[in-house]
């Protein structure tokens, strides 16, 4: 056939066959070529589609596979710096900013920037009138902003601000750096030298511990206020001062003042932590002396001003955090939480991150490490090449760091560091979060502030999903898989063709609706029927029971065949009847049964609240919703028991209820399960439901009559807010990961049991 | 009499019975939710007679009833045997507060039906209900008393509904093309100036033509606030049961009745008018009252651009397995993971839609094609576009399957028959297996489309919002703006239900927009099933 070809174009040129006549050669062709591109793009078209199925669960796994990447690193630039005519480098500082674009070194009073990646020096415009004598301490004022405190020779602190002006010029950022200083006040009443400083503003006014040259330590206070002045409100201040008598004052190596102004903490080469509280900033009381083991070369607050990393001569990293009993109230303890991974010679600065609970520590060999406090992780490790680290700063946006070693040199480091919250352990197991007791499994994804510490562990709400999935199966397996034994074994097939149809109606009912219902209806109705619902689930087995007694007493003139309309009518008006009984004895069974008030007798007898949307009325809801699935299955694998299996049951004397347990049901099970697994499927993974119909909070208790949040519900809610590519949003993936994993298991389970059963009955 | 016992024990009868029992029950679940959804939604639309209550401290109450209950029993301890109160809608939010009172039975002395006082519908507020006091132009009395000042304010409401109507479409259309032709010159001039390589003459004129639009925009918000105070020209005092007056702008009504003065046919009549209003009508504060036309339009777009979408792709693949694939095991794994993405949770495709086709597809397509409009995006964000595209693969299997059971409903003869005659495989799928599987085919579209019209979760992160300021389809080119978000039947129903301020007040609706959902739903599943049914009949008759 293939000849064929060129002879039809031959046989075209030559002469054009007339229209009512068409070359039989060509049309064959073109017969040939279609149903070839047919085959191709139907084939296409069906690999497109399969490949797209597939293809979601790559996207998932492609989209939530970043969580788990280990951080990296990669050194950017280095600058030498210009150390010669100076004596060692102390009483240095760097800093960076948000785009790591200008970097600056402050020693002694001297400030110079750099613009990065070049490296280039960046001649400063104005330089602040610095008040004159030789600064001997520095201190950084943690936050957002670039705020030191240099202490002088003869005590006193002067405040200095590095701040960085952003301006826009052809849609290009440019950033300058400016320099202002602050008023200088004393701290030292004494005129000695400043050793040590903590110099933090808050928002009353800037405090400054210092510890002289002599060993003593004065805590100062600039109180500003408010004051109306002849024209407009004039800020007055006035000099708060106290001496801090305590044993191991003299061995302090390092002060850190929190940023409200309210704790003093120090620590010591002794290896003391040493708490203060300076609330009453002229009589500060010594809270409590903790021990560290070796010498305290390190100390800064997480973001928060909670937890408090500790580093140490010996090279340990820990950190610790301000706990307040519960029960017993007062002073707050410091506590060792966690320990990170060990430097190799004593830790000399460490940097905290502006955004996360992250932290960057250097130490006097080189090395730079990054850690997370939630995670409980060490995410970098740069091996150093023995010049000490004098300063770090970890840049406000946590992708970088700026050190400056003793040998001068200025290096800027790369971070990629999307994702230190979440490690597999900090996602599944308790976490010991910021202001807790105990390790504890916590979903809180958002809060209030920079500060507020993030709790991802997915636990609640994979429990929460456990629990409406268990009580939605509990109330919905009984009846659906009673009603298929009925309807398929028991009723008449012309009731059948009617009554199938109709409860498959539901399968069809929207989420929403149902979840409307149940939310806005039932839920208030159900908090008032309460004892009612309670005295059905006593009642309805009874008067079946006593209803079916009486039956067989009936003359069988009236009751006709089983499984006929009388028989489904006296169902139905049973039921009927007695849910009208129950509702109408509502108030006699409260009365009765619950002491009168059933949410009190609740609370008092199983410490259980109710709840007005709670698991019950989500177990009615989402029951409702897949009574229809796995009726329907049942009553299929049910009704498709080979019929002269049960002919042959039957004949050889069986009773029909014989042939029921004996036969059917056991032929039919693998049915039954995979109907089972099928609701389970789309119990697991409803949405709407759970969203209108519950609270949505994520506690973790059995509690019928409490709300609780699944891992759909949790996306729906979250998604809209979670920026695209961070944490939350990855998380929320990695939820629908879980969710897609779970039902495809579920579901190909139920599918090959499903086709084995099939190929079971086609044998006989 | 043991025997006996035993006897009936051992026959299964008592199971049986429990059997029988759970499928009432299951019929009863069914049966109850619809005679629900059906009382709630179809009542909302019937005018409701109006309740005039005296009680024992003299003052009336004034409303419509909705129900009386026992008060619960830790409420009333001094009545064991129960005290029951009614319900009533009383309206006036402005006065009272609150939409809806109760009122404890024995509190009431009498209760009356007065045939003058009136139900008015207002645009802010919710109803009033009372009487008229004095209709006003301008300071001056315009007729006085309740029957003269009905009979005055009648044609003046139907007035000021023309006046709605004419501000309505100065806003939306003439203005709202205004905005539209100024959005889009700025969106010109930022990509001439993106482009580096433009005309200084160009943007120039470009800037003209903006000042002119300006211009324009100008002079008809001129027209809009003189006819918006031609709206307030004439007012009217209403005063409420207990005499408390409230003036208020004939502008504000929008329509007044007497429901204790209709006839019956009368109120038949009005039942159909306020149905066809709420569907054809924009909803009014914050969806709870006026219509549900936008949610409609949304949710048929949708569909429609979902139906597009999933039928080829299904159809195609529904042949490639039954047709053209070697069946083995991979066409069972196939199989199965088409079953497995009908039972993924919708959210999931909710999650993948909002990564893959919003945050990625819909992305670079902004980089590439709407660089002037960033960082607005376009594509960027949730759109109908994507919202019809992640329920088209929410719904794929269900087209599969659908297409599948329809081919192999065809007799083996009908392809051998056509493929002995001489026809190409391709020719025998086109004339002779597709039209015999076209029942299939659209079963399996009825039923997708059943299922995408009841879906609201992945709609939530792909492109629905409570209140979509236009619609997706316009005059404007390309006509059909696929970047669009849109409003939708379900998603409205959570919205009113679960995020609107006065829930109470806003249930009627929520009902009615359930009614509407449920109908829609159940009315494509049982054309699906008949359809089906006719199949089975049809193939069944043939093969014979």
């Amino acid at each position: 056939m293939n000849q064929a070809d060129p002879t039809a174009n031959q046989v075209e040129t030559a002469s054009p066959p007339a229209p009512s006549f068409p070359s039989k050669i060509t049309s064959r062709t073109l017969r040939r070529w279609a149903d070839h591109g047919a085959r191709g793009v139907i084939t296409l078209g069906g690999w497109a589609t399969i490949f797209s199925i597939f293809g979601i669960f790559a996207y998932l796994f492609i989209e939530v596979a970043p969580l788990f990447y280990a951080a990296s690193w990669s050194q950017g630039t280095s600058v030498h710096i210009d150390t010669s005519g100076e004596a060692p480098l102390e009483n240095v500082s760097v800093g960076i900013n948000e785009y790591r674009e200008v970097g600056y070194v402050l020693r002694n009073g001297d400030i110079s920037f750099y613009r990065f990646p070049s490296g280039t020096p960046i001649p400063l415009k104005s330089v602040p009138d610095f008040e004159t004598g030789e600064i001997t301490a520095l201190a950084r004022s943690p936050g957002k902003d670039h705020v030191y405190g240099l202490g002088t020779r003869i005590g006193r602190v002067m405040p200095l601000y590095v701040t960085f002006r952003v301006t826009f010029e052809d849609d290009v950022r440019k950033t300058e750096p400016v320099v202002t200083s602050g008023e200088p006040f004393e701290a030292a009443p004494t005129g000695e030298p400043v050793a040590r400083l903590a110099y933090r503003e808050t928002d009353s006014g800037p405090i400054a511990a210092v510890l002289t040259g002599s060993g003593r330590l004065f805590l100062t206070k600039m109180q500003e206020s408010e004051a109306e002045g002849l024209f407009a409100l004039e800020t007055e201040s006035e000099l708060l001062q106290a001496e801090i008598i305590d044993e191991g004052v003299e061995a302090l190596s390092v002060l850190l003042l929190d940023d409200l102004g309210e704790t003093l903490l120090g620590g010591t080469k002794d290896g003391r932590l040493l708490y203060w509280d300076i609330q009453d900033i002229q009589s500060p009381r010594l809270m409590g002396m903790y021990s560290a083991g070796t010498s305290i070369t390190a100390l800064s607050y997480l973001i928060g001003d909670r937890s408090i990393v500790v580093g140490t001569e010996k090279g340990t990293v820990s950190v610790w955090m301000s706990v307040i009993d519960p029960d017993v109230g007062g002073d707050p303890r410091l506590e060792k939480i966690r320990d990170l991974a060990s430097h190799n010679g004593a830790v000399s600065a460490v940097s905290p991150s502006l955004r996360d609970k992250g932290f960057l520590t250097a130490d006097v060999s080189g090395g730079v490490a990054l850690h997370h406090s939630t995670s409980d992780q060490t995410l970098i490790q740069i091996p150093g090449n023995g010049s000490a680290i004098v300063a770090a700063m970890f840049a406000p946006k946590t992708d970088g760091a700026l050190v400056l070693d003793d040998s001068g040199r200025l290096i800027t480091y790369h971070f990629e560091n999307e994702h230190p919250e979440s490690t597999f352990s900090s996602l599944f197991f308790p976490v010991l979060y910021e202001g807790y007791e105990e390790p504890l499994h916590i979903w809180q994804s958002t809060g209030g502030s920079d500060a507020f510490e993030p709790k991802f562990g997915l636990w609640p709400i994979m429990f929460g999903t456990l629990k409406g999935t268990i009580y939605a199966m509990l109330l919905a397996t009984p009846l659906a898989v009673l009603g298929a034994i009925y309807t398929a074994m028991f009723m008449r097939p012309n009731i059948r063709a009617v009554v199938k149809p109709v409860v498959e109606i539901m399968a069809a009912f929207p989420t929403v609706v149902l979840g409307f219902l149940a939310g806005l209806w039932f839920a208030p109705l159900l908090e008032k029927i309460f004892p009612a619902l309670v005295a059905m689930f006593l009642l309805i087995p009874l008067a079946v029971v006593l209803v079916c007694v009486g039956w067989q007493f009936l003359p069988s003139r009236l009751k006709g065949h089983s499984g006929n309309v009388t028989e489904l009518a006296a169902f139905v008006v049973l039921l009927i009847g007695t849910v009208w009984v129950c509702l109408q004895l509502n108030h006699q069974v409260e009365f009765w049964l619950f002491d009168s008030d059933y949410k009190q007798w609740l609370q008092s007898t199983f410490g259980l609240a109710y709840d007005q949307r709670n698991a019950l009325v989500i177990a009615f809801a989402m029951g409702m919703a897949v009574i229809p699935t796995i009726f329907s299955i049942s009553e299929d694998s049910l009704s498709n028991v080979p019929p002269h299996l049960i002919a042959g049951s039957l004949a050889l004397g069986a009773t029909p209820w014989q042939t029921l347990t004996k036969l059917v049901i056991i032929s039919a099970s693998p049915g039954v399960f995979s109907a089972l697994m099928i609701g389970l499927g789309r119990v697991v993974g409803e949405t709407m439901i759970v969203l209108m119909a519950t609270g949505n909070t994520p506690v973790m208790d059995m509690n019928l009559f409490n709300g609780f949040r699944t891992l759909s519900a949790n996306i729906a809610v979250e998604m809209p807010e979670a920026p695209h590519g961070g944490t939350l949003y990855r998380l929320l993936f990695l939820a629908g990961l879980l969710l897609f994993v779970f039902t495809s298991i579920v579901n190909t389970l139920a599918e090959i049991v499903r086709q084995r059963l099939r190929a079971r009955y086609s044998q006989f | 009499m043991r025997a006996r016992i035993k006897k009936f024990l051992d026959s299964g009868t008592l199971f049986v019975w429990f059997c029988g029992t759970a499928v009432a029950a299951s019929l009863l679940l069914v049966g109850g939710v619809l005679l629900l959804i059906m009382v709630n939604g179809l009542g909302f639309f019937w005018p409701h007679a109006l309740v005039d209550l005296t009680l024992t401290d003299g003052t009336h109450v004034l409303g419509e009833l909705k129900g009386e209950e026992v008060i619960p029993y830790s409420e009333t301890p001094a009545f064991p045997e129960g005290k029951t109160r009614v319900r009533l809608k009383v309206g006036n939010r402005d006065l009272y507060g609150l939409d809806f009172r109760w009122v404890d039975t024995d509190q009431i002395v009498s209760a009356e039906s007065p045939k003058d006082v009136a139900a008015f519908e207002r645009r802010e507020w919710g109803n009033f209900y009372g009487r008229i006091r004095e209709v006003s132009r301008g300071g001056d009395v315009v007729a006085s008393g309740n029957q003269e000042g009905w009979k005055a304010l009648q044609p003046l409401i139907e007035q000021a509904n023309d006046l709605h109507e004419e501000i309505e479409h100065l806003q939306r259309d003439v203005i709202g093309d205004i905005n539209y032709d100024i959005e889009e010159t700025r969106l010109k001039i930022r990509e001439l100036e993106l482009s580096g390589q433009h005309e200084p003459q160009e943007v120039a004129e470009l800037q003209t033509a903006t000042k002119q639009l300006e211009t324009q925009y100008e002079k008809h918000v001129a027209t809009l606030r003189k006819l918006s105070r031609q709206l307030d020209e004439y007012a009217v005092i209403l005063v409420e049961t207990n005499g408390r007056e409230k003036q208020l702008a004939v502008g504000q009504i929008v329509k007044a009745l007497r429901p204790n003065d209709m006839g019956f046919v009368e109120k038949i009549l009005r039942y159909f008018m306020n149905f066809w209003s709420v569907l054809s009508e924009e909803p009014r504060e914050a969806n709870t009252e006026g219509g549900i036309f936008p949610a409609i339009f949304g949710t048929v777009m949708m569909v429609l651009i979902m139906s597009v979408a999933v039928v080829p792709f299904g159809v195609l693949a529904a042949f490639y397995l039954r047709e053209y694939a070697r069946q083995g095991l991979i066409v069972r794994v196939i199989r199965i993971a088409v079953n497995n993405l009908a039972g993924v949770p919708s959210i999931v495709f909710g999650v993948f839609g909002l990564g893959f086709f919003v945050y990625a597809v819909g992305g670079t397509l902004d980089t590439l094609f709407y660089p002037e409009a960033l960082p607005t995006p376009t594509f960027g964000t949730g759109g109908i576009l994507w919202a019809s595209f992640t329920l088209a693969l929410l719904t794929v299997p269900v087209v599969i399957v659908s297409t599948e059971e329809g081919l192999s409903a065809v007799p083996r003869e009908y392809r051998e028959g056509s493929l002995a005659l001489g026809a190409t495989k391709f020719e025998s799928m086109l004339r002779v297996i597709l039209p015999c599987a076209l029942p299939g085919i659209l079963t399996g579209l009825i039923l997708a489309v059943a299922r995408a019209t009841g879906e609201v979760a992945p709609l939530m992160l792909t492109g629905v919002v409570k209140l979509a300021p236009a619609l997706p389809l316009d005059h404007h080119f390309p006509f059909l703006h696929f970047e669009r978000k849109f409003m939708h039947l379900g998603f409205h129903i959570f919205d009113v239900g679960f995020q609107s301020p006065n829930v109470e007040a806003a249930k009627p609706m929520v009902y009615v927009t359930t009614l509407i959902l449920v109908m829609v739903v159940i009315v494509l599943n049982l054309s699906a099933v008949a359809l089906r049914n006719y199949m089975q009949k049809k193939f069944k008759a043939s093969a014979v």
